[in-house]
């Protein structure tokens, strides 16, 4: 049933990366993106693949799970590959077509392609989102963008509403089940037809699904009023957040990892693209 | 006679997930037609998934659903016009309108059906009367109804596609005393006029004493009892340890026979009790 | 006699009818008072003008008439400031009828941590609350679950603690036992009796259900916005006919005793319970 999807990708667990303090993660996960785009030569590609497989590891997150994450890129890194494999100029003309030229750095350029947008996902979201759940992340988000508050931007606010969103969508989506068996007792047809025609069907849907939310809103502010909700201002949070040595190691290690491909691109610079 | 029966059904939602649960076990119920049933479990006891299977909307894990005989989920069954023939109102039904007028909210199911604009006029018109919505009411949004009005609109829209069978789930949930006996007398008053069927889920028993039949009692996916009205609460403890209360005129009839005055315990209006204590009194004065 | 900790006097609510332009009158020239520390049940039919009078009580809405006094302090004065809101807000919080449109956090305890935290109490102070209130509402088991996998009773009994947890001293139940199952409705209202009862909170329980009414100490009855009857459950529960007009049950055993005085038993009206009620018919008819 719809209402047992996980929302985001959390993958519940107390491996290291589970226990870092949010904020340390975000940062870090921002750290292994730049390293990712650091990556300069096989060599370091090399790297880069056996870091991440070993962060996979100490996340005790199944690989299965990671790589089904991927699954809807498939498109992107279909078209990225044929793309350059076809359109990829260089010294080792392989397949000569005629009409298009395949070059050994060609197929070689594809792959690294491929294995850079994999490792871009797998990694950060292993470092992130697989191991910190929703509330914790916007959390982490709200405190460390906090100094932002200053400039008047709405941090508070727009944590609040992540909040509020991620505890009212499985309610919603309970809601919408409710709603769709009840109109199909009703004898409304979801599944057969035209696109016009199921658009059309999904409306008795979507007007009191609307409507719903819209009360259920209402509802909510008031009991938040009463509540002594008053914004940002003034509030103090039960949970504070602890940023340990071993927070600031996860940090390091990152960095590590970045010097680390610096190093083999200046020493290993064979294979380089 | 029955019209709608359930042979060893099994019902489980989320199979093959963590969240697998198993609904209904091995059920074997057959609900007799032109009565009103009334179908009482605590939450979770499997009521709500039981009517589901009954319209077609989930089809069983195992075991049949059998309507008039025929079993609705073999391939020669026409299991679309099901949810027609066995309507099925859920909880909280006012939730679902959606049209700009009353009068177009309950012609969705009619139209649905494929019916022309006559008969689906004829239909509306006797939905609304055995629902008490005022024809005035027709052209107005159903979104500016009161509550109770809005529930009653909602059930109309069941009503009016003439179902053989109709079902409702808690259709006085929420409501006050008035709102009850408008929603459950209205729903009487159909019954008798069209002498259909009628299954009505409910976790009062007050309200069912007063308005089914016969009772079916749930109780964690299986049936627990079933009988006329008096045959079951003359069974208040079997009752309370399936965690349903009896109604409190027959709790009050026990307490009484306990204190030695020889009343009859299968007593669950308070009219009965009247008559029973009278005759009881009529009796030892005369005596 | 203590003093009354809400009073209310002459109170009146309006709103303009689109169609007819006449004022129409939700509640009044309505006037209580509530001691503290006491179980007041407000009883009245759908419409009948209870709500109003708790969202008066919080102010979330303004009468047009009347005055309300709160403690010491008059909330319908006009030099109300903000944090004077906020402060009967603490004072009297609100538990509302839809259990889901009242949880705001994705984990219980966050969601009962939420009031403290607007009230800016220090973080080990909150911990302790929240630990605190969802031991007295015995959701201690549930603190790290999410609000949407609970029952509605389970629901409602940590709307509570997340009440209980700004320490007010009086708590409006807003017909917070309509929409349950009469598992949750028995869950909530052994709650509600709990607080009553062991901490001396004050508690306005606002329903449509004489059942629950039972147990108060006192029984409001409002009808078409006017103060109705007012008394004790028994005394208010004799009046079956008075009752029935306002559109409201009484206890069957109560109506079974007013029916056999009608047949010309000579019984009291005000029994509402069944033992007490078959230890008297028992002791005529034997």
């Amino acid at each position: 049933m719809l209402k047992d999807i996980t929302l985001g990708q959390y993958f519940p667990g107390n491996s290291y990366l589970h226990r870092r303090d949010p904020r340390a993660k975000i940062v870090a996960s921002v750290l292994y993106i730049v390293v990712v785009f650091l990556c300069q030569n096989l060599w370091s590609f090399g790297f880069l693949v056996m870091a991440t497989l070993g962060i996979v590891a100490v996340s005790g997150v199944p690989l299965k799970i990671l790589l089904k994450s991927v699954k809807p890129l498939i498109f992107i890194l279909a078209f990225t590959t044929v793309y350059n494999v076809f359109f990829h100029t260089g010294e080792t003309l392989l397949v000569d077509l005629g009409f298009v030229d395949i070059y050994l750095e060609g197929i070689l350029f594809a792959v690294i392609m491929a294995v850079r947008i994999i490792c871009l996902l797998v990694g950060s979201s292993v470092i992130l989102t697989y191991t910190t759940s929703p509330i914790m992340l916007t959390d982490g988000l709200e405190r460390l963008l906090s100094p932002l508050k200053r400039l008047h931007l709405p941090v508070h606010e727009f944590a609040m509403m992540m909040t509020i969103a991620l505890r009212f969508i499985p309610t919603l989506i309970e809601e919408t089940e409710k709603i769709m068996s009840a109109q199909k007792a009703r004898g409304a047809d979801f599944s057969s037809g035209g696109l016009l025609k199921r658009v059309k069907a999904l409306i008795p849907v979507l007007i009191p699904l609307f409507i719903s939310a819209f009360r259920r809103a209402s509802d909510l502010a008031v009991a938040m009023e009463c509540r002594c909700y008053r914004g940002g201002e003034g509030r103090t949070r039960m949970t504070k957040l602890t940023f340990t040595l071993s927070d600031g190691l996860l940090l390091a290690w990152i960095a590590a990892m970045g010097a680390a491909v610096v190093l083999i691109n200046l020493y290993l610079p064979g294979l380089s693209l | 006679m029955s019209i709608l029966e359930l042979k060893n059904v099994s019902y489980a939602y989320s199979v093959g997930t963590p969240f697998a649960k198993k609904a209904l076990d091995n059920v074997s119920v057959s609900f007799e037609a032109n009565r009103i049933t009334g179908l009482i479990g605590h939450t979770g006891c499997g009521k709500s998934t039981l009517v589901q299977l009954l319209n077609g909307l989930l089809s069983p894990s195992e075991g049949q659903v059998l309507f008039d005989g025929q079993d609705v989920n073999e391939k020669g069954f026409d299991n679309k016009s099901l949810c027609f023939r066995v309507g099925l109102v859920f909880q909280y039904p006012e939730y679902q309108l959606f049209e700009e007028t009353v009068y177009a909210d309950i012609a969705y199911g009619p139209k649905n059906m494929g019916l022309d604009e006559q008969e689906i006029d004829r239909r509306i018109r006797t939905a609304a009367e055995f629902v008490r919505i005022d024809p005035k009411l027709f052209d107005a949004s159903p979104f500016d109804l009161s509550g109770g009005q809005k529930r009653r609109v909602a059930i109309a829209g069941i009503m009016a596609m003439d179902p053989e069978v109709l079902i409702l789930d808690e259709p006085a949930a929420g409501l006050d005393p008035v709102g009850r006996e408008e929603i459950l007398g209205g729903i009487r008053f159909y019954q008798r006029r069209r002498g259909n069927t009628v299954i009505i889920v409910s976790h009062s028993m007050e309200d069912m004493a007063r308005y089914s039949d016969r009772l079916v009692v749930m109780d964690h996916g299986r049936i627990a009892m079933e009988g006329d009205c008096a045959e079951i609460f003359s069974k208040a403890d079997a009752l309370t340890s399936v965690g349903l209360d009896v109604p409190q005129i027959t709790r009050f009839m026990l307490a009484l026979k306990q204190r030695g005055v020889d009343v009859r315990t299968d007593v669950f209006t308070v009219d009965q009790a009247r008559d029973e204590i009278l005759r009881v009194a009529g009796g030892n004065r005369h005596a | 006699m203590s003093t009354p900790f809400i009073s209310v006097k002459n109170l009146s609510f309006t709103y303009d009818d689109e169609e007819t332009e006449a004022k129409h009158y939700v509640l009044k020239n309505f006037s209580v008072e509530i001691e503290k520390g006491s179980f007041v049940c407000v009883l009245g039919h759908n419409g009948s003008g209870k709500s109003t009078l708790a969202k008066l009580l919080n102010m979330i809405l303004t009468p047009d008439e009347g005055t309300i006094v709160i403690g010491d302090t008059e909330i319908t004065r006009p030099d109300m400031t903000e944090d004077d809101i906020f402060e009967v807000r603490r004072k009297i919080g609100m538990v509302f009828q839809n259990p889901d449109n009242q949880l705001v956090a994705t984990i219980v305890e966050e969601d009962v941590a939420f009031g403290p935290e607007n009230l800016g109490v220090p973080p080990t102070e909150i911990r302790r609350r929240v630990d605190e209130a969802l031991a007295t509402v015995g959701m201690t088991e549930y603190a790290r679950h999410a609000p949407h996998r609970l029952s509605g009773g389970q629901k409602q009994r940590v709307a509570i603690a997340g009440i209980i947890a700004m320490l007010p001293e009086c708590i409006i139940f807003d017909e917070s036992t309509a929409m349950l199952d009469p598992q949750g409705r028995r869950e909530v209202m052994n709650t509600i009796k709990m607080l009553n009862r062991e901490k001396g909170i004050t508690v306005l329980h606002i329903t449509h259900n004489m059942d629950e009414a039972i147990d108060a100490d006192r029984v409001v009855v409002i009808n078409e916005g006017e103060l109705y009857l007012d008394g004790t459950p028994k005394q208010v529960f004799s009046q079956v006919d008075k009752l029935r007009t306002a559109g409201l049950d009484v206890p069957q055993v109560t109506e079974l005793f007013c029916d056999l005085r009608e047949a010309g038993f000579s019984l009291p009206a005000d029994i509402l319970e069944e033992e007490e009620g078959a230890k008297l018919l028992a002791s005529v008819l034997l």
